[in-house]
């Protein structure tokens, strides 16, 4: 579904009357994305009505709750621009409400509500992006949370990455080049998450815009070893290039992101490098040499994209 | 993150799983030792691989306790130094290992039991283990159809309960040491997460009681961001946002043999207005007297680096006793804006566009 979504795609915004929410949701519509319906939980606290009571926000209809805005709306896809503790609730009433695909944002969210999400999300049939994530894109097309514009660039690379920032300096160099994505997924830096690297592989080998896959990973957690595994079951069609940030990450530290962190032989960047190049991927010490090796690679296709 | 070895085993006594009669010592002068020997002496840091780089001793009388203590306190290893030891009695019997954890793939548990342990299972990544969903219920089934022994099973009810009720990572005792009826853990390796701080106050105490020990999550718990110190020695300091891009820059410095002071995710987009976060990290690089140079990079999805630079000019008067040069590589959403106020409120500031270039300027900077 991911690599199918475009600009008719009906989306929705969680947590709309917020300031992320309102933000975003102007800053998405404004990329092209079709957002057609907000959502504000109508909580009351100490006696204190919330502020979300507005038949509008920017324009876009604002309902109390998922089901609502599916039924008026359409809407398949939403955004959850919730503060941390509220996005297993808002994960919740999105697939109650029959919502296909979600994107959830909030970093900081307990790994043991992320374990409710992702089972919530399995039992709907449904995709879980996030948490802890800028969101996704189809440059030129759709954008599903904020990643920015300026590291946007329709073009052939396949992008899916832990980290926001590190993967905006390698999509901006990229682009800068003129080598733009095919589809840029960021899953996040969760120990515990939606979609995942290894889901991803089979998403970007299918996808006939995809010319090649670029994984931003880091240390912690075993994702990049599982792309390495599903990249090679599937037969490495596809050149994959890999950096994974970490190499001196404290051990038995959080790393910022809750998922990056070492401890004893577990999640160690020497393992993810030995299982990535076994399974044909390229591994790249710095950011400058990845992003050499993709424009001497595909310098071609970037100048026609 | 990890907690110390003697921080896991409080919260293992506290559920009901036996653990050896230990007392904890900072100073070689060490309290009454608890019973009579022989003794294991454990240098507490939350790493691994602590068997294998000497730091765990086994003493047989007291002033061999004495000598290891002199010997490990204040050594360093995998980057964290030793603040105190755990002496314990010596336990007895065959060595199981034993562990809860989330299991990411199936949003669920993870149960790993194996009758044989020590050391060598340390890479416990190679054990497939027992799945299932993260209730008590759930739990209890899968002990009951993986571990016989009622004393282990018993163990592994409780590691499982601390698992959910403290909202852990995960909980391993490695070894476990077996006898007919008991069970007693011979180590603890608890990771817990941070995220879930805000609603688990015990977790809380336990850190605070010790903030010597857990200096990094103490910090972001208090300030609310990312600040984790890597090398005290270090000479670079990092203002940066983002967590992979802070640790990549960690990567590239340490690649070109400059030595970064720290890891640091000021999450811009938090700042609302105020220089306080950018004020605090340039007192913690400041405190340090191996500092050298501050790099600034920030990537600006959606901050405006106009208001950040602001900030940044406000920090650094407000910090008088940083005395070493900065140099800020500011990318993205006003860069331009940025660029102009700081050269009229911080013109010490050098400015680059490249990053390459930003870090072979702060590499000289360094050595000179």
């Amino acid at each position: 579904m991911i690599a199918s979504l475009s600009r008719a795609t009906p989306v929705l915004v969680q947590g709309i009357a917020g300031r992320m929410g309102r933000t975003h949701a102007a800053l998405m519509a404004a990329y092209g994305t079709n957002i057609v319906a907000g959502v504000a939980a109508r909580t009351h606290t100490a006696g204190v009505p919330a502020r979300a009571d507005r038949a509008e926000i920017a324009g876009i209809p604002v309902f109390p709750d998922c089901a609502r805005a599916v039924a008026a709306t359409g809407a398949i896809v939403s955004v959850a621009l919730t503060p941390p503790a509220e996005t297993l609730a808002a994960a919740r009433d999105a697939f109650a409400a029959g919502i296909r695909l979600l994107v959830t944002v909030a970093e900081g969210v307990p790994a043991h509500d992320a374990l409710r999400i992702g089972a919530a999300a399995r039992a709907a049939g449904a995709i879980w992006v996030g948490a802890s994530t800028p969101g996704l894109a189809i440059p030129g097309e759709v954008k599903l949370g904020f990643l920015p514009d300026v590291a946007l660039r329709p073009g052939p690379l396949g992008m899916m990455s832990k980290s926001g920032t590190l993967s905006y300096e390698v999509g901006w160099r990229l682009a800068r080049a003129g080598l733009g994505q095919s589809l840029w997924v960021g899953v996040g830096g969760d120990p515990v998450k939606g979609v995942r690297f290894p889901d991803l592989i089979p998403v970007f080998l299918a996808d006939p815009a995809t010319r090649a896959i670029v994984l931003v990973g880091e240390v912690g957690g075993t994702e990049e070893e599982d792309a390495a595994a599903a990249y090679a079951a599937a037969g490495a069609t596809k050149p994959l290039y890999a950096l994974i940030a970490g190499r001196e990450a404290k051990e038995g530290v959080t790393m910022g992101h809750a998922g990056a962190l070492v401890h004893g032989a577990s999640g160690t960047l020497a393992e993810k490098t030995r299982r990535l190049e076994a399974a044909g991927a390229i591994v790249f010490p710095t950011i400058e040499a990845l992003v050499a090796r993709c424009v001497a690679d595909f310098s071609t296709q970037g100048r026609h994209a | 993150m990890m907690l110390i070895e003697a921080d896991g085993k409080i919260l293992f006594a506290a559920s009901g799983i036996a653990v050896p009669p230990g007392i904890e010592a900072a100073t070689a002068e060490s309290p009454p030792l608890p019973g009579s020997g022989p003794w294991m002496v454990k240098a507490q840091l939350p790493a691994g691989g602590r068997g294998k780089a000497g730091l765990i001793r086994r003493c047989a009388d007291a002033s061999a306790v004495r000598a290891a203590l002199r010997d490990l306190l204040g050594a360093t290893h995998r980057g964290h130094p030793v603040r105190s030891c755990l002496i314990e009695n010596l336990a007895a019997g065959p060595e199981h290992y034993l562990a809860v954890m989330l299991d990411p793939a199936s949003y669920g548990l993870r149960l790993l039991y194996r009758p044989s342990g020590g050391v060598e299972v340390e890479a416990a990544g190679t054990l497939a283990g027992t799945l299932c969903a993260p209730d008590d219920a759930a739990l209890d089934e899968a002990i009951a159809r993986t571990i016989p022994h009622p004393a282990i099973a018993a163990t592994a009810r409780a590691l499982g309960r601390l698992l959910l009720d403290q909202e852990l990572m995960l909980a391993e005792i490695n070894p476990l040491f077996v006898t007919d009826q008991a069970a007693v853990a011979g180590d603890a390796k608890v990771v817990i997460d941070l995220n879930a701080l805000p609603r688990q106050p015990g977790l809380v105490a336990l850190l605070t009681a010790r903030p010597a020990a857990y200096p990094d999550a103490i910090r972001k718990f208090e300030s609310g961001f990312d600040y984790v110190e890597i090398d005290p020695n270090g000479s670079i300091g990092l203002l940066t946002t983002g967590a992979g891009l802070s640790m990549m820059l960690i990567d590239e410095l340490t690649a070109r043999d400059a030595r970064p002071l720290n890891f640091c995710d000021i999450r811009t987009s938090m700042l609302r207005g105020s220089p306080e976060r950018i004020i605090a990290a340039l007192g913690w690089m400041a405190a340090r007297p191996s500092l050298r140079v501050v790099l600034v990079n920030i990537f600006a999805g959606i901050t405006d680096l106009g208001e950040f630079a602001g900030l940044l000019a406000d920090a650094l008067a407000a910090r008088p006793g940083l005395c070493v040069p900065v140099v800020a590589r500011l990318i993205g959403r006003g860069a331009e804006e940025a660029g102009r106020i700081l050269a009229e409120r911080a013109p010490g500031v050098a400015l680059e566009m490249e990053l390459d270039a930003a870090l072979a300027r702060v590499a000289a900077l360094e050595a000179a």
